[in-house]
């Protein structure tokens, strides 16, 4: 076991259900990557985001994106400054008082939080948002880094019923890892039935504030430990093999994938490690390959990713056969 | 005359640069095109433009040229609301009471930019015109506000110009002022397999960074920073010593033929992507990069060979089928004594041709299915199914009807919040300030104008468009229909050409058989296209659906509403959803026109009025003439 351990208990005793997303969020502390999850209304995606952040005692920023989001509402306020300086009279008539002015952003919201969750990112307008997730990218604002952990974003379906643009796939881009999420009563789960029965008790109609159970210094530790993680020739051969089932026999590639060597070449590795280490092991196994799929939700076509698990356990297979 | 042996101190001061070069290969896997392409441009003192597909690398590659080549260096990452202050420096409004008035001027204090030896300019297409003139203007001219600048080189970035992308692609005049133009490669997409292994290789055995603040940027390679190989003074001497490198006259004589060359290739090739061979570029640039070319190898003098630093100029300068062939043509060249005549053989590649009477020899070589791309010709000869042609098919009011929506898409740029300033408009809202003249602003703030401050109207314009022709290759399209519809897409092609549109061809039966380059659906191989069209077989029964999908998956994403979708069939859909319900409900939300050709005798089918009726797009009907000919006429 890991010692998010503790944190895994906090979101099961907070929300019921949602396995994957509870894991990929976790996922998302250690490595330090962005979540996306997109799901119907009312699937506890923003509270999961909560609790996990708060239960983390990590500064925590909340923005509901909306059609006119701008700039300025993410990240602070825009300030014009105006500083009297002298001029030199170069030309004629000219000697005198001068402003300069200079206008820059008094950091806030995004730019001083560790946690943010960004809901219903599909609405804001993709073009306004390319700053927004070119900061979350680079983790910093001009020359200064960003105390930044993780951006946990959500999204609706992009059904014709939502009304939502589809997001462009270069901004989904930003976000590692993704998922998708359905609600419980909807797909008639086991846990649908724990979810009424919880609230048929009673037991968490007042639902309190979650009580830290870990802290940045923890994550800091374990982010600090991903890169001891092992990650052997076995694995890297099947995780080249994956790819290259993706590139040639799915036929992935530039129009209608986002297969980028950042993502699937570099950050990849990264998730792997966060995988192992999740699963408290000091190397990667053929197992954690399974986490290739919260990255490959939006950036392959569907059958693509509907058929990654069976790519997986074929690679995994011959690998182990070797 | 015998040229000077090298001098110790050439090869002194090459060696930071080599190092450097090495350096920078060592930065990504797979990339080392781009590498020496960079070398080159510090050292000849070119702007250089990186393209590629997202998570390539490309800012990173720049990155290390900032940090390795020890120049003073400033980063701008654009976005649409970046501003001239951002790029110049800030606003000196100055105020000087003046007889009893108050006088007010306005001046620019020089930016950080202003004062960078090597300029990372990243996403550089993101930027608005407003403040894309100015600067382009000034890494020209290395000088503004009145001072010379010390600016080296100018990196920027950009991502490959793709119908998805929500932004407007440079101007290949724009893009002119990058000498050096390099398209990076993404390992995966690209089938670099082996390269993507031995990145895994490196990420997994990266070693612990111990760091207080964690760095997230992305890099390929070891994240510790990359100490200087060199200082300015060095940097200095070395491109000044570069810049005086003698060129031998063979070196001038065979430019002249490879120029030759690829004028003649370019002219030829009805191929896609940009051709712009401009005297700025192809005088003193490539010259500068020849020298350094032979500067970087320790040559005393540029010799021929050297003339291989042209290919790191022509990713927008030359038509993409020119550039594959780029080393081809040079290696030809260099390899070919002046002399030799032209082999029968010869005819098929105009590059085994040398100098001197090649350029009729291009002119014969060049296959004759170029010249319809040209307005005033006439279309290829139709293929011959029955050793006579068919009389041919009259498309002009099909494609009149056509050309006259794709005309209305393209006149009046949109309003759009991320097009580009054309000019003013009134202040609807306080948060609009943010946009707003910045001196108007300031004076509103204060309550000293009288009314609010201007604030930039945005705008913009349907970029290029696109048109996806779907045709209808069932078996009952066998014989004269076949020819007829051929015919048909070769005049929508002809309309694509000339506005540069980009194009996408499905031929389908029971299923779809885009026919894409480069694994896109949408490109502008028109010739490719064209030859295709020409050679389908009639096989199979009729299915809208999957093409229909093919197409508007192609078409999704896109911006703009010039969007066009022409299917061309002879009869009902029998396979797959005969009423295409989601695909027209696909085309509404992307806003594309679907328009509808029906060829043949029958009755057209009630599907394909529903269509285009339900999408604004046009409905043709092609009837067969008494001569034997056929005129598409609306139905």
């Amino acid at each position: 076991m890991s010692d998010l351990t503790p944190l895994r208990d906090l979101l099961d005793h907070h929300v019921v259900g949602h396995d994957e997303v509870k894991t990929a969020l976790l996922l998302a502390l250690i490595t330090r990557e962005h979540i996306y999850v997109e799901g119907p209304p009312g699937t506890a995606k923003t509270r999961l985001a909560e609790v996990a952040a708060k239960g983390s005692e990590l500064d925590f920023f909340f923005y509901q994106l909306h059609r006119d989001t701008r700039l300025a509402e993410l990240v602070g306020d825009i300030v014009l400054e105006r500083r009297k300086v002298k001029t030199d009279g170069a030309a004629p008539g000219t000697a005198g008082e001068a402003e300069r002015i200079h206008q820059r952003i008094e950091p806030g919201g995004l730019l001083t939080a560790e946690v943010a969750v960004l809901d219903d990112i599909s609405r804001a307008p993709g073009e306004a948002l390319n700053v927004l997730l070119r900061i979350l990218n680079e983790r910093r604002f001009g020359a200064a880094p960003i105390p930044l952990m993780a951006a946990i974003a959500t999204g609706n379906p992009m059904d014709d019923e939502y009304y939502n643009e589809p997001l462009d796939p270069a901004n989904l881009d930003r976000f590692a890892l993704q998922l998708r999420v359905s609600g419980l009563i909807q797909s008639g789960v086991d846990d649908a039935k724990t979810l009424i029965d919880r609230f048929a008790a009673g037991s968490v109609v007042e639902q309190p504030d979650p009580e830290p159970v870990t802290d940045r210094t923890t994550l800091d530790a374990l982010n600090q430990r991903m890169v001891e993680v092992e990650v052997g020739a076995a694995v890297r051969a099947a995780l080249l093999d994956i790819l290259r089932t993706l590139v040639l026999e799915f036929e992935c590639n530039e129009t209608n994938s986002l297969l980028t060597d950042r993502t699937f070449l570099v950050k990849a590795i990264k998730i792997l490690r966060g995988a192992a280490l999740l699963a408290g092991r000091s190397a990667v196994d053929l197992p954690d390959l399974a986490a290739l799929s919260w990255m490959t939700t939006f950036r392959v076509p569907p059958e693509a990713h509907e058929a990654l698990p069976r790519i997986i356990g074929r690679v995994s297979r011959q690998i182990q056969a070797v | 005359m015998t040229p000077p042996g090298p001098d110790r101190r050439t090869t002194e001061l090459a060696a930071p640069f080599v190092e450097l070069r090495t350096a920078l290969g060592r930065v990504l896997v797979g990339q080392d095109d781009a590498a020496t392409g960079l070398t080159l441009a510090l050292l000849a003192e070119q702007h250089a433009y990186l393209e590629g597909p997202p998570g390539c690398g490309k800012s990173e590659l720049a990155a290390a040229l900032a940090a390795l080549s020890g120049a003073r260096t400033h980063t701008l990452v654009f976005h649409r609301d970046i501003r001239e202050t951002d790029l110049l420096g800030d606003v000196l409004l100055s105020r000087h009471h003046h007889r009893g008035h108050e006088r007010l001027r306005r001046e620019l204090i020089p930016g950080p930019l202003l004062q960078a030896e090597v300029a990372l300019l990243e996403d550089l297409p993101r930027s608005p015109g407003e403040a894309l003139g100015p600067l382009l203007r000034i890494l020209a001219e290395r000088h503004a506000l009145g001072q010379t600048l010390p600016l080296e080189s100018a990196v920027a970035t950009g991502p490959l110009e793709q119908v998805e992308a929500p932004i407007d692609p440079l101007e290949p005049g724009q893009l002119d002022r990058f000498a050096v133009q390099l398209r990076l490669p993404g390992l995966l997409t690209g089938g670099l397999f082996d390269e993507a292994a031995v990145l895994l290789e490196r990420e997994a055995a990266r070693q612990p960074a111990r760091r207080a603040v964690p760095a997230h940027t992305f890099t390929t390679g070891d994240t510790a920073p990359r100490p200087a190989v060199m200082g300015t003074v060095i940097r200095n001497a070395a491109q000044r010593a570069a810049a005086a490198l003698q060129v031998e006259p063979r070196t001038l004589d065979a430019y002249h033929r490879l120029l030759d060359r690829l004028r003649q290739r370019t002219a030829d090739e009805s191929a896609s992507g940009d051709r712009l061979m401009s005297d700025r570029s192809f005088s003193s640039a490539a010259l500068r990069l020849v020298r350094a070319h032979a500067f970087l190898r320790g040559a005393p003098a540029a010799a021929p060979r050297d003339l291989g630093a042209i290919r790191y100029m022509v990713a927008h300068r030359l038509p993409d089928e020119v550039q594959e062939a780029f080393d081809h043509i040079l290696e030809e060249l260099l390899g070919d004594p002046p002399n030799v005549t032209m082999t029968e053989t010869g005819a098929q590649m105009p590059g085994a041709q040398s100098q001197g009477d090649d350029s009729d020899g291009a002119a014969a070589a060049s296959p004759a299915s170029d010249s319809w791309i040209d307005d005033q010709a006439d279309l290829p000869a139709p293929p011959t199914l029955f050793g006579k042609p068919p009389p041919p098919a009259q498309v002009d009011p099909l494609l009149r009807a056509l050309v006259g929506r794709i005309e209305r898409g393209r006149i009046d740029p949109d309003t759009d919040p991320g097009g580009q300033p054309r000019g003013y408009r009134p202040l609807r809202d306080l948060d609009e300030l943010i946009d707003a003249d910045l001196i108007e602003a300031l004076l509103f703030a204060e309550g000293r104008l009288p009314g609010a401050p201007r604030t930039f109207e945005r705008k913009r314009k349907s970029a290029g468009g696109a048109v996806a022709v779907l045709r209808d290759i069932s078996a009952s399209m066998a014989g004269r229909l076949t020819v007829w519809s051929s015919q048909v897409v070769l005049g929508i092609l002809r309309v694509a050409a000339r506005r540069r549109m980009r194009v996408g061809y499905v031929e389908f039966h029971h299923r779809a058989l885009p026919h894409q380059v480069g694994g896109r659906l949408l490109h502008r191989s028109y010739s490719r296209l064209a030859e295709q069209a020409g050679q389908a077989k009639a096989v199979g029964q009729t299915n809208y659906e999957a093409p229909l999908r093919t197409a508007l998956e192609g078409l999704r994403g896109g911006s703009g509403r010039n969007r066009h979708v022409v299917l061309l069939t002879d009869g009902l859909p029998i396979i797959g959803d005969t009423t295409v319900r989601r695909e027209r409900q696909l085309a509404r939300r992307l806003g594309v026109a679907l328009h509808t050709v029906f060829l043949g005798n029958g009755d057209c089918p009630p599907v394909l009025d529903d269509i285009s009726l339900e999408t604004g797009g046009l409905r043709f009907c092609g009837r067969p003439l008494a001569g034997g000919g056929l005129r598409l006429e609306e139905r």
